[in-house]
This record gives structure tokens, sequence and C-alpha cells, in this order.
């Protein structure tokens, strides 16, 4: 177990800069998904701490010690990617093996690691199969399982799941948080997917153009993002994002407000609107609806909510849930 | 596969009728002819014309009347020089393998990655391919050239006495080697490139991140992850060793002393130069049954498995 720190770290391809300028810790034991859109460097980020790229400058530290010019296997580390990179020629138990048959660990030992690890991974009868034999998620488990035998500080995982449909996707986002459970050992988890970081996570790091926008607990991004951009990724449906006009104050420039927290009424309140589409979801009620004055808005309403595309509707924000953001992008705290 | 049990079970007529409406059979109607007919004129025909004609003692003018059943087979079992060329055409085959396929692999592992650099290299090693035969041989011969050749320059600025590899009974082969290594290489090379660009880049770096040292990652990840590439190419160095000719003619022409021949110099100096049209039809005829058992049981042994 260890904790990472990354100091003043940059990272230039040529003429380009990936990672401006950086700090971050990931805890000692702790679930950490860095989040973001595609091309914000949080790959990257992860192939760093792996020692698969070098940072351009500033450095990295795993339980303590500068890993920034060691090798990959010599940081106490194991990777899962997204491809899974399982060698299609070994059969499973020998792609698990693989990692401590190179570092000359006695056969004993290892049968005795390979045969826990397929354990806890539900692997044992498929020990003698070859990678094309198996299904997208035995693969997955068979990647996880070669990392778990190296017994790593760290944990990493490249989107480990965007190549897995959207019931395995779900199912193996539960292993995963009981395996986390059961070896409590640091991962460090990239994922442009924000329902897995926040399902998974202890910390998130919300990443954008290589800048890190928020660090911290999946709940307390959700009440409190710093930035509009934060805001806007995190949650399903996105939250609302609107002119400053709608609290009328001179120095917000855009106001936020979740699904969640609008009141809808036929006959009274504040921003009246029409609904466009209405998605009754079963225990949830989405209505798009167009405010007259303000654009369109997502509003969350009870299962049962009578309201029919056309319909006039009144919205209320709750205002204590209002998130406030100045031109600069950033959180206001002001009264309104 | 239920389809194919259906389309099986369906009378004749209806497959039939099925695959003239959805342009199946018209597409094999209109494309299969050219090349059936080329095919078999040009290939078929010539090569069950020779089978016929390894058993005449025939000049190639007329008809061959001189019927002589397997003599010319057993002139040829009984020839030195057969026997040479026999023995030659397995060194080719043994060097290929040996010397040439590890060396080309090599070469790819050096250069397979795509930076600028490794393309000039890559186009500079392709290159002896890329010439004729004819030509290589040529440049070879001046190069091997006792009197105003590299190897006279060399022989002088040691102060040895001048060489005359291509005139050697023991060097001029290894010298006829040395040229074929030289001009196929870049073709295996090529073959392992293309392979190794294939490999997933993610099983390299896990292998790295698994202690893997650069060699490992070749021997474990990279040789197997190219198996299939490997199967070919030495597929192609074994039939590509049958066929030797145009290197040799104007190297050494077989020469010294027939010491040089491979098995299609041999048919060619020894059938065509000298008008023996069906001994040399005998000779063509076994080359070809060699060929053919060979790739068949290549095929089957190391081309199937690898692909599974």
């Amino acid at each position: 177990m260890a904790e990472v720190r990354l100091n003043n770290l940059t990272k230039r391809f040529g003429s380009v800069t990936v990672i401006p300028e950086l700090d971050l810790t990931v805890p000692d034991g702790s679930f950490t998904v860095l989040v973001g859109p595609s091309g914000c460097g949080k790959s990257t980020l992860l192939r760093i701490i792996a020692g698969l790229e070098t940072p351009t400058e500033g450095s990295v530290e795993i339980g303590g010690a500068d890993v920034t010019r060691e090798e990959p296997s010599n940081r106490g580390i194991s990777m899962v990617f997204q491809s899974y990179a399982l060698y299609p020629h070994m059969t499973v138990a020998q792609n698990i093996d693989f990692g401590l048959r190179l570092s000359k660990t006695p056969a004993a030992e290892r049968e005795e690691r390979v045969a826990e690890a397929a354990r806890i991974l539900s692997l044992e009868p498929l020990l003698d199969r070859k990678p094309g034999q198996l299904s997208g998620g035995q693969r997955q488990r068979v990647a996880i399982g070669r990392s778990i035998v190296r017994q790593p500080k760290v944990f990493l995982f490249d989107e480990p799941l965007s190549n897995l449909d959207a019931a395995l996707r779900s199912q193996m986002r539960v292993e995963l948080a009981q395996l986390h459970k059961s070896i409590t050992t640091t991962m460090i988890y990239v994922t442009h997917d924000q329902v897995e970081a926040m399902t998974l996570a202890d910390q998130i790091v919300v990443m954008n153009a290589g800048r890190i926008e928020q660090v911290g607990a999946p709940m307390e991004l959700y009440d409190k993002p710093q930035s509009e951009f934060v805001a806007a990724f995190i949650g399903s449906p996105k939250m609302n994002l609107l002119p400053g006009k709608a609290v009328q104050h001179d120095e917000v420039e855009t106001v936020g407000i979740r699904p969640e927290h609008i009141r809808a009424d036929t006959e009274d309140g504040d921003w009246p609107g029409t609904a466009t589409i209405v998605e009754h979801l079963g225990a949830d009620t989405m209505a798009h609806v167009k405010a007259d004055e303000l654009g369109d808005l997502i509003v969350r309403l009870p299962g049962h909510t009578r309201l029919s595309a056309g319909d006039r509707v009144f919205l209320t924000p709750e205002r204590e849930n209002l998130h406030l953001f100045g031109k600069d992008g950033r959180r206001m705290e002001l009264n309104v | 596969m239920p389809s194919t049990t259906d389309s099986q079970r369906m009378p004749l007529a209806d497959r039939l009728r099925r695959g003239l409406s959805n342009g199946r059979i018209t597409s094999v109607l209109i494309l299969l002819p050219p090349a059936l007919i080329l095919f078999t004129l040009f290939v078929m025909l010539p090569l069950l014309e020779s089978g016929y004609y390894a058993f005449f003692d025939w000049n190639g003018y007329g008809e061959p009347t001189d019927y002589v059943g397997l003599e010319n087979f057993e002139r040829i079992v009984g020839h030195s020089v057969f026997h040479t060329a026999a023995a030659n055409t397995g060194k080719i085959i043994a060097v290929s393998l040996i010397v040439q396929m590890p060396f080309a692999l090599l070469l790819a592992l050096l250069i397979y990655r795509k930076t600028p650099t490794n393309a000039v290299f890559r186009l500079i090693f392709f290159l002896p391919y890329i010439l004729a035969e004819v030509a290589a041989g040529l440049i070879w011969s001046f190069v091997f050239d006792g009197n105003y050749g590299v190897t006279a320059s060399i022989a002088e600025a040691f102060g040895a006495e001048s060489l005359f590899i291509l005139a050697d009974r023991d060097w001029a082969f290894v010298a006829i080697l040395t040229v074929i290594l030289w001009k196929y290489f870049g073709f295996h090379m090529m073959i392992y490139i293309a392979a190794l660009q294939g490999v997933s880049n993610d099983q390299i770096e896990a292998a790295r991140i698994e202690g893997a040292t650069r060699l490992q990652v070749v021997r474990y990840v990279q040789i197997p992850a190219i198996k299939p590439a490997i199967a070919v190419s030495a597929f192609f160095a074994i039939i590509g060793a049958l066929q030797v000719f145009d290197v040799i003619i104007p190297l050494t022409n077989g020469g010294p002393s027939n010491t040089t021949h491979t098995i299609v110099t041999y048919l060619y100096t020894f059938g065509l130069t000298r008008l023996n049209i069906g001994f040399g039809s005998a000779v063509g005829v076994i080359l070809f049954a060699v060929a053919v058992t060979i790739a068949v049981f290549y095929q089957r042994v190391f081309m199937g498995r690898s692909e599974s």
C-alpha cells in the first residue's frame, strides 16, 4: 500500500503541452478516479505514474520514494489496460503467471498466488483456456488477475470497462468495488464516464485540458462544484446552466441548478415555460422545458407527474441549491 | 450454422434459382472463366505436357517419338551434377532459414517503429529486393571480380594475392549464398515489419510493467504474436530457394566445374541449352513434385497450426 504524489508535473509532446503543471496526492488505500473528457490528459497522467511516459518536468513519488526515473517494473505498480493486453498464445493461467515467471518467483509460490487470484476473480474453471475463448468480462477479469498476483502497491486502471456492454459494465463495476474493499490497495482509475467515477471513487479528480479542475469526494463534487466545467461534467442528467440574468446579479455569469432542485407547477412559478419532451422513466419523469426567458432546462419530477409535451409549466428553483459561477467560470458564494 | 444446413436441404433447382436471383452464380459465371482459361492454358497444359515429354528422348523439334520410359529419371538420379545441384538447393534453404530469416527479424525489430529515420533504413534494406535478379547478379560479379572488383582492391590493400572468388570451387557457392542473402533479406524483413506493427502496443507495455526486458518482450510477446508471419516467410524462403536461377547465371553460370548449380540452373543447362527437352522436363517434374510436397506438408503442419 502506498500514497502516490505528483509534484509540479509537466508533460509536453514536442511543442504541445498536454499537462501544463500539476500537483496531486492520491491517499494511501484510496480509490481515486481520474475523470474528464477525451484528450484531457488523464491517460497520459496514468502512464506517467506507470512509468510508460517520462514527465518533462516534476516528479512522481510512490510510497514516499521518488520513482520518476524508475522502470515501470520497479515502481510496485500494476496496470489494467482498456484492451486487456492479454497474450493470445498463452492460457489464462500463463497470462496471470507471466510476471511471476519473469521475476523468477519460486514455482510453489507462483502456483499459490495464481490459484488465489483465480479464486478471488472466479476464474478457476477457465485457467486452461486461451483468451480467444473468453468473453469480454472474463478477459477483463484475467487482466485484473494478472495485476493482483504481482501484489502491487498501486493498481492502475486505464478505462478498463469501456470495451464492455452496459450490463457487463455495471456488473464489473460492482466487482471492482468489492475487489478494492477486499484488498484495500491504492487504486487509480481513469475513465471518461462520470457514472463510473461517482460509483467507484473515494476521491474524484476532474481534469480538463491537462489541468485539475477539482479534487474531492463524489458527493462533494456533486454538491459544490468549484467550476462550471465540473458542474456540467458531474451528474446525470447534466446540471442546467442558465444565463446570469436568472438571479439578477451583475457579477454572476452562469447559474447552475440540478434537475432535481426545480419544482414544477401548472399555475405559478418563477420561470414560466413550455414542456417540449416528457420522458416517463418509472420512478422519475424527466421533463425538457423551454423556459420563456432562460432557454432549455431539464427537470426531474416524481414518476407519476401528469405532464405532456406542449403543456405550459411554471418552474421554481430551490434557492439554496443554486450554483453561481463568475466570468472566469469559478464558483461564487453569494446570497441571491 | 442453420443457414448452411437449410441451403443443403433445398432442392437443386431452388438453389440454382436463388443463386441466379441474388447474383452469386451470375458473378461466378462471368468472373471465373477468364482465370480458369488462362490457368489451364498457361499452367495446367504446359505442366501436363512436360510430364508427358519427361518420358521421351526429345530435342524440342517435331513430335516426340522416342519413348524411353523412366530412363530420363534414372539418368538424373545417377548424375553427380544433379546431386551437387540438389545439395546446393538444400544449402540455400538452410541459409535462408538459419541465417537470412533471423537476420531479417533482427533488422525488423530494430526499425519496425514508424519514424522518419526508420523509413529511410527500410527503403535502403528493401532496395536489393527491388533490383532485378540479373542486374543484382551482374553488380556482384563486378564486386567479386579478381582483376578490377572490390575484392581485388581489398586484396591489394592488404598486399595479398588477387582473389578470384567466383572461379574458386570452394568459395564460389559461398559467394552466391551471400548474394542471395543480400538480395532477399529485405523481403522477409518487410513481412516481419508489417506483422510487428500489428502487435498491440498495450501487450508490449504490459510486459514492460511485468518486468520483461527488451529481449524477453521479443521472445515472449512479439515473436509469438508474429508466428503466422514467420510461417509465411519461411514458406516463401523454401519455395524461393527451390527456384533460384537468375542470380546464378550472371555470376557463375553454374561453374566452376558445375559446382554452383541449383536444380533450376541444372534444368536450364542440361535440359534447355543442350536441347534435351525430355531430360529437362523430367527435372521439372521432379522439382514440381518436391515443391508441391513441401507446400502441402508445410501448409498442413505449420500454417494451419499457426492460424488456429
